[in-house]
């Protein structure tokens, strides 16, 4: 075990931690959510993440986006969120892809598991088929407000992220900001290791409801 | 049993209500549990769930039993005692 780890020790077996050190992520999308991710999965001590973004850093990722600071406007934020990342000198090798993700997209054959960092449906909707042609598994997250939803997507679940969110995506731009952000990145991590390091309980076709206003999480079935 | 409707985020706010059951032993279709929403809750749900011409708002989901009627028989989807329709906006940020 990483001598960092220490003070997570007691959480996990012998066997869950030695798992959890060889997990390799993919995270799509290195904005609010993306970059909550990779922060969080860094400090638990996994192998590897990938980034993958096309975008630059713009003025307005500056409320949420972790990573980046004003001295990253214009850079890839790949790039600037590896270089931030790589600054910690932990063990988890992280590696920059500045790529779209489309369907012809040719995941890592290493990969453990896809996380969601998306910033609209119709990105996941792709990103969701990408996960189910190369049988991973895929957990989503939306964040709007005060409120979010987390769905974990198995490799063998027939329900996928369109039957549930067909027909969602608006117009206008979410209200996010970087409290609420966190959180449901904090909370996407640790589902997906629920599932990942074998707990007993994970999200297994249900969505989990997040409602900061009132302090409320709840889980909707969809079997 | 009843007819059993839930209300998630924004909506469970401005309502200031989880959901409501209904007493439903013959089949309605969602139009038609929209109207009987409508009237509990001043037309909100009209306003919230369609568009003006009547299709499904974007930016909303109803799920009857965890299905999107999307994939089911859309406003014509029929429910009665016994299911649960579950009605929220979801969160598209990231």
């Amino acid at each position: 075990m990483k001598a960092y780890l220490k003070r997570q020790q007691k959480l996990f077996s012998e066997a869950q931690q030695q798992r959890l050190e060889e997990l390799n992520i993919m995270i799509a999308g290195i904005g609010g959510l993306g970059t909550n991710q990779a922060l969080q999965l860094q400090r638990i001590g996994v192998n590897k993440i990938y980034l993958y973004d096309y975008d630059q850093v713009e003025v307005s990722n500056l409320n949420r986006q972790l990573c980046y600071g004003k001295k990253d406007i214009g850079r890839l934020k790949v790039e600037a969120a590896a270089e931030f990342l790589n600054e910690f000198d932990l063990e988890t090798e992280i590696i920059a892809r500045n790529e779209k993700i489309t369907l012809k997209t040719e995941v890592p054959e290493d990969i453990d598991i896809i996380f969601d960092g998306m910033d609209n449906f119709e990105s996941r909707f792709i990103l969701d088929q990408l996960a189910a042609e190369n049988g991973l598994p895929f957990i989503h997250a939306g964040i709007e407000e005060f409120f979010a939803q987390i769905m974990l997507v198995l490799p063998e679940s027939k329900l996928r992220l369109k039957d549930v969110f067909t027909g969602t995506d608006r117009k206008e731009l979410p209200a996010v900001f970087s409290p609420a952000v966190t959180v449901t990145a904090s909370i996407q991590v640790l589902e997906a290791l629920k599932y990942l390091l074998q707990f007993d309980e994970y999200l297994n076709e249900q969505l989990l409801h997040i409602d900061l206003l009132s302090n409320q999480m709840e889980i909707i079935d969809l079997k | 049993m009843a007819l059993e409707v839930k209300f998630y985020s924004l909506f469970r706010i401005n309502l200031k209500t989880k959901g409501i059951e209904y007493q439903q032993e013959s089949e309605i279709t969602i139009t038609e549990l929209i109207k009987k929403l409508d009237q509990d809750f001043e037309g909100y749900f009209t306003q919230k769930l369609l568009e003006k011409d009547g299709t499904i708002a974007r930016g909303t989901i109803i799920l009857v039993n965890g299905k999107n009627i999307f994939h089911l028989n859309k406003l014509e989807t029929k429910v009665s005692d016994g299911d649960i329709v579950t009605l929220f906006p979801p969160s598209a940020g990231g």
